[in-house]
């Protein structure tokens, strides 16, 4: 098999999303097995390829990536429409990892579109409420049309705890969650220290906040979980591009324990 | 076991010759006044006494620095067309032992985790004559590092050679060396064996630059703000790239895609990139090393340490990378400078 080659997915959905990030419905042919955490290369030929993590996994090869159009491959894909098809190579990197996160009390941070890979994590955990104990979501956006999966958050709000948060209040009569960073509420969410997992998703610079306030809350560096975000050029550790300090972040991660990334240089973590 | 010989040079290269038809033979040999890697067309045009060449073989052969990936063409949808495995045999003589153990750095990047198709088939069709080194350029620091000036282990090469005046003494370092190297020779014994350690020493003499390399990973990571980086980025470093591209074990690549002017066909082209470029690790809002002096940390600690990528270090010694900075930044001077603090 040669991973250089992509191969053909049909675009069998697109929901805008918030302004400029719409999700694209996917399906490939034949075997397809990913992770939450994961991602592909989407691109197309003659115009390239970036990663983009899943942001929902389903049965039969079909799956989901949340897609912000800020640069030439996305603003391609922001072109294209339903029956249309993408070129794919994948799926790369770990993942989260789920199985150390079974039987414990999780708690779930992200920010912006850090919560787009963070959706098929709380998919499986509402697929398998009864594997996992107390789950928190804090979510963070800069403004309430920032915030990504409106009614998900809703409906998840009735089996775990989700509290939302955003920088700036647009309109603030009818705004009736916090405002402020999302660091601010990690007092609120129910963390069990001696046990908890924390996986933590967004700008790298939220991350680092996110980390710390955790460790001061006496979680341990080696469960708390961070996604990573490199530039990549092919997925399978060899371009080089996503190095960071001996690790290939596409292929070592791009999800991280804290204890493996925290002081790596070229990075804010 | 491995078959060690002596054989006589004229008898050596007369094999050489007569390997052309299965072959595409490539080596040391001149090209406008420099001694470089190139196909010839008899072994008469080789300059096995070669001291370095400007690029290596491994990385002109084996990991090409423009490989095409695929082709694709419109209809009414888009097809991608596979591309052929490279099929041609071909041998690689006079590689020294800093360049073999550089093919054997690429392999860890390209056949380690994920194979990648192209350059795991070029190495299996390449057959490669190694060559010990008689003499040292300036800026070799192999010693310091393992990988020469006489290659260790018997990996990397199918045959080793030894100069020995008019003679090679030549081992044999695979199966597929034994198949096809049956010229006759003299079995070399214990006293051409200690010629050879004898060599080995007098060219161990005559390498001037040294570097210590231990402990450089938790050195490396005490100092990431020392100002050596910044104090060489500003007044020296012209992110030129000089030094990537002339490194044997540098792997990164870019990937571009061609598309002709109507848009109807194109391709994927990968080819050599550089950290040293300063979108090289860009992302969307941000870049991871905006500053020179954090490229050139990241080129320098790439190769004198993160012995946890692969668990070796990053550089075989070479020299080129000094030996073709136009300004003559040394990796092994910044080592030195860091550890003296």
């Amino acid at each position: 098999m040669n991973p250089l080659l992509p191969f053909k997915a049909r675009i069998t959905g697109i929901k805008t999303e918030i302004e400029a990030v719409r999700t694209y419905e996917v399906s490939v042919e034949g075997a397809f097995h990913a992770r939450p955490g994961q991602f592909n290369m989407v691109g197309y030929p003659g115009v390239g390829e970036a990663p983009i993590s899943f942001s929902s996994i389903g049965r039969n090869g079909s799956f989901s990536h949340t897609i912000k159009a800020v640069g030439r491959v996305t603003e391609f894909l922001d072109g294209l429409k339903e029956g249309d098809i993408v070129f794919l190579r994948g799926p790369y990197g770990t993942g989260w990892p789920l199985k150390k996160a079974e039987g414990r009390d999780i708690l779930l941070v992200a920010g912006g579109l850090g919560l787009a890979p963070m959706r098929p994590v709380i998919e499986t955990i509402l697929g398998k409420r009864t594997l996992f104990g107390h789950v928190s979501l804090i979510y963070g956006a800069r403004n309430e049309k920032q915030i990504l999966f409106m009614e998900e958050l809703r409906k998840w709000g009735k089996e775990i705890s989700v509290l939302l948060t955003v920088d700036e209040v647009l309109r603030p009569r009818s705004w009736k969650h916090n405002t402020g960073l999302v660091t601010d509420l990690l007092d609120q969410a129910r963390t069990d220290s001696d046990g908890s997992i924390a996986f933590i998703c967004g700008p790298e610079i939220m991350m680092r906040f996110v980390c710390r306030g955790l460790i001061m809350t006496g979680l341990s560096r080696s469960r708390i979980f961070v996604s990573m975000e490199r530039r990549m050029k092919c997925g399978i550790g060899h371009c080089g591009h996503c190095q960071q300090y001996g690790f290939f972040v596409c292929r070592d991660g791009p999800v991280f324990s804290y204890d493996e990334v925290k002081g790596l240089p070229d990075g804010l973590l | 076991m491995s078959t060690k010989r002596l054989v006589s040079k004229e008898a050596f290269f007369a094999w050489l010759d007569s390997l052309r038809k299965d072959y595409r033979l490539l080596g040391p040999a001149g090209r406008e006044g420099q001694t470089v890697f190139r196909e010839i067309s008899s072994s008469g045009e080789l300059s096995m006494g070669y001291t370095i060449t400007m690029l290596s073989p491994g990385k002109l052969f084996i990991y090409k620095p423009e490989e095409e990936l695929f082709t694709f063409r419109t209809e009414k949808e888009i097809f991608i067309d596979t591309p052929p495995v490279p099929g041609e045999k071909q041998l690689i003589v006079g590689v020294h032992p800093c360049d073999t153990n550089a093919i054997l750095y690429l392999d860890r990047t390209f056949l380690g985790g994920y194979r990648d198709p192209y350059y795991e088939a070029r190495r299996k069709n390449s057959f490669i004559i190694s060559l010990n080194c008689s003499t040292a350029s300036q800026n070799c620091f192999c010693s310091s590092v393992g990988s020469g000036p006489f290659l260790k282990a018997g990996e990397g090469c199918d045959i080793l050679l030894t100069d020995f005046g008019d003679m090679y003494l030549a081992e044999n370092m695979s199966k597929r060396a034994e198949e096809i190297f049956n010229i006759k020779g003299k079995k070399a014994g214990r006293k051409e064996l200690e010629i050879k350690s004898a060599k080995e020493k007098s060219v161990l003499a005559t390498i001037e630059k040294t570097v210590d390399v231990r402990g450089l990973d938790r050195l490396f990571r005490e100092n990431m703000n020392h100002p050596v980086w910044e104090r060489t980025a500003d007044e020296r470093c012209l992110s030129c790239s000089n030094c990537v591209m002339v490194c044997p074990t540098c792997f990164c690549y870019n990937m571009a895609d061609e598309t002709s002017l109507d848009l109807s066909t194109g391709r994927r082209l990968r080819h050599l990139d550089a950290c040293h470029e300063i979108r090289f690790a860009e992302v969307s809002g941000g870049n991871f090393r905006q500053q020179r002096a954090a490229r050139l940390r990241q080129f320098v600690t790439h190769k004198m340490n993160q012995t946890g990528q692969y668990g070796v270090i990053g550089t075989v010694g070479c020299g080129r990378c000094i030996t073709w900075c136009p300004t003559g930044i040394d990796l092994t001077e910044m080592t030195k400078e860091i550890r003296k603090t």
